[in-house]
């Protein structure tokens, strides 16, 4: 893209010949800055701490976590075994309710997509369900599973099914036709289609419905663990907030931050790796 | 598959949908424990009585405010900003990551800072909301403005184009319709905002009947305000998909 930008500058300059104004020169140096980008990012965020620091220590109280608090406990609290187990739990339940979402997702979406009954059925719910805001859902859970890790599972649960069982659905439904009617003339059975054709072809739309759900997913445990107080980071960053301690409560944050940007990248890591014929960032929800 | 079915089909299928599911709701549940599980018509039953008592409408007007409140001030400054950004191309570049950064990170960890610093009124939880709402649109505007083809810029600026022009002509034009998309994200990621900031900042609204009615064991009642709340959400999402919709159009071909 850029290489054309400067060919296609090359050319107009070319072109204009000596009509090549002060201007065009000035403007001609934008591409040439996109090879220097990384000392621009570098300013860009120690402009941003600076701004924060700046900010926080004119108008803040003194407990209120800045750049310099942060860097100054996350050793201890990188090392601190509250952190270290809150996060596990977190990420397990993370993990867990994503894993049973996935499954069961894949399953509901796949029918959904291919059986149009089941779609007629279950698209009502499945839309509406998944335009509710999923933390409202933790008050009823409470009832049912009590203040316990188990609602925490069933919130992320929750978050985590609906984006899956919906870009599953239109996965499954925006497979060519003319693959599924070679693989039944060659005389492969449902299953077969389903799991040699169907689900390999909707694969990039599962996973961002994965990337989705596991951001939500994020959301829907600490969300969870404010509402029942349940240990794991979200917990964790309640604590110390409430104890004065913003700087280590940040630490989880930033841990928070961490996985969600990672998993992000591992995802979009997965598509260009293995399926480089599909346009990362592609945007669905 | 469902867009190709005509409109009368398509209501009979939600009309069928819509008395299954309550029948199921109605017939599954009965004979167990009204404290965990309430049948459909003891729900709505529940529901009029709240309507008519008031409270769901004020806790819904409530609920509305500190939404609206909060996505209007994420939207007004977002939009500007990502245009901003995506025009001076250094900024863009020093920043856009950190954007993605932060739009990935999940927001909610932040409300116990918040309620520390700035209390449990209704401020903080418009900042709530703000904070929820405003990342998807800048970093759906900056994607939009980025994805902007340069050449339409150059050809205006070799026009003559003032700064203005450019803006009016080609970055808001251009940058529009994926603001739109940051809308909508904004609009489903706002009302959990919301909800949150019911639940954790002062209680109020659609988020403290919730509460309520959980810790009264008043199920009927809590599955009425959660039905609320799904169509709440669904109408408020649509809004945000019509909007998008509106102006994908802009997006042209290959997009």
């Amino acid at each position: 893209m850029i290489r054309e930008q400067e060919a296609g500058w090359g050319r107009a300059l070319a072109l204009l010949g000596r009509a090549r104004s002060a201007e065009a020169r000035r403007q001609g140096h934008w591409p040439r800055l996109a090879h220097a980008t990384l000392p621009v990012k570098i300013a860009g965020g120690i402009f941003l701490l600076a701004i924060s620091e700046l900010a926080v220590r004119l108008f803040a109280p003194a407990y209120v976590s800045r750049p310099t608090g942060v860097f100054r406990v996350l050793p201890q609290t990188i090392s601190n075994p509250a952190v270290l187990s809150g996060a596990a739990t977190t990420l397990g339940a993370v993990l867990e309710g994503t894993v049973i979402a996935l499954i069961s997702g894949t399953v509901i979406g796949l029918a959904m997509g291919r059986l149009k009954l089941v779609d007629r059925f279950l698209r009502l719910y499945v839309d509406g369900l998944s335009a509710m805001p999923m933390v409202a859902i933790v008050p009823l859970f409470t009832i049912w599973l009590g203040f316990t890790s188990w609602a925490r599972l069933a919130t992320v649960i929750f978050a985590a099914f609906f984006p899956i069982a919906i870009n599953m659905s239109s996965g499954a439904r925006s497979v060519p036709q003319g693959y599924l009617e070679v693989a039944r003339s060659c005389g492969a059975s449902t299953w077969h289609v389903l799991s040699g054709v169907t689900l390999p072809a909707s694969m990039p739309y599962l996973l961002s419905g994965i990337r989705l759900a596991v951001g939500r997913a994020l959301v829907g445990a600490v969300v969870a663990e404010f509402y029942l107080s349940v240990d794991g980071l979200g917990y964790f960053i309640l604590f110390q907030t409430r104890t004065f301690h913003h700087n280590e409560a940040f630490v989880a944050v930033l841990l928070l931050a961490l996985v969600a940007v990672g998993v992000d990248a591992l995802i979009n890591w997965c598509i260009r790796r293995y399926m480089p014929w599909y346009r990362t960032g592609e945007r669905t929800r | 598959m469902l867009s190709s079915d005509s409109r009368s089909v398509r209501w009979t299928t939600v009309a069928v949908s819509v008395l299954f599911g309550a029948a199921l709701w109605e017939f599954g549940t009965r004979g167990m424990n009204p404290a965990v599980m309430s049948p459909f018509s003891a729900t709505v039953l529940r529901l009029v009585e709240m309507i008519h008592s008031g409270e769901l409408g004020a806790g819904a007007a409530q609920s509305l405010a500190l939404f609206l409140t909060g996505l209007s001030a994420a939207v007004l400054t977002a939009l500007p900003l990502g245009l901003l950004l995506a025009r001076v191309r250094v900024l863009r570049v020093a920043f856009d990551d950190y954007i993605a950064l932060v739009y990935a990170m999940p927001m909610v960890a932040l409300i116990p800072f918040i309620l520390s610093i700035f209390g449990l009124d209704f401020p903080a939880k418009a900042l709530v909301v703000f904070l929820f709402c405003f990342f998807p649109v800048l970093y759906n505007t900056v994607e939009g403005a980025r994805s902007i083809d340069s050449e339409l810029i150059e050809v205006a600026r070799s026009f003559r184009s003032s700064e203005w022009a450019v803006w009016r002509d080609v970055m808001i034009p251009g940058a529009f319709p994926y603001a739109m998309t940051g809308v909508r994200q904004a609009i489903g990621r706002g009302l959990v905002g919301m909800v949150a900031a019911e639940f954790f900042l002062s209680a109020s609204g659609l988020g403290q009947l919730l509460m309520i009615s959980a810790r009264n064991f008043d199920t009927a009642g809590l599955f009425g305000v959660v039905l609320i709340i799904t169509l709440l959400g669904a109408g408020l999402m649509a809004v945000g998909q019509a909007l998008e919709n509106r102006f994908t159009t802009w997006r042209g071909v290959g997009r």
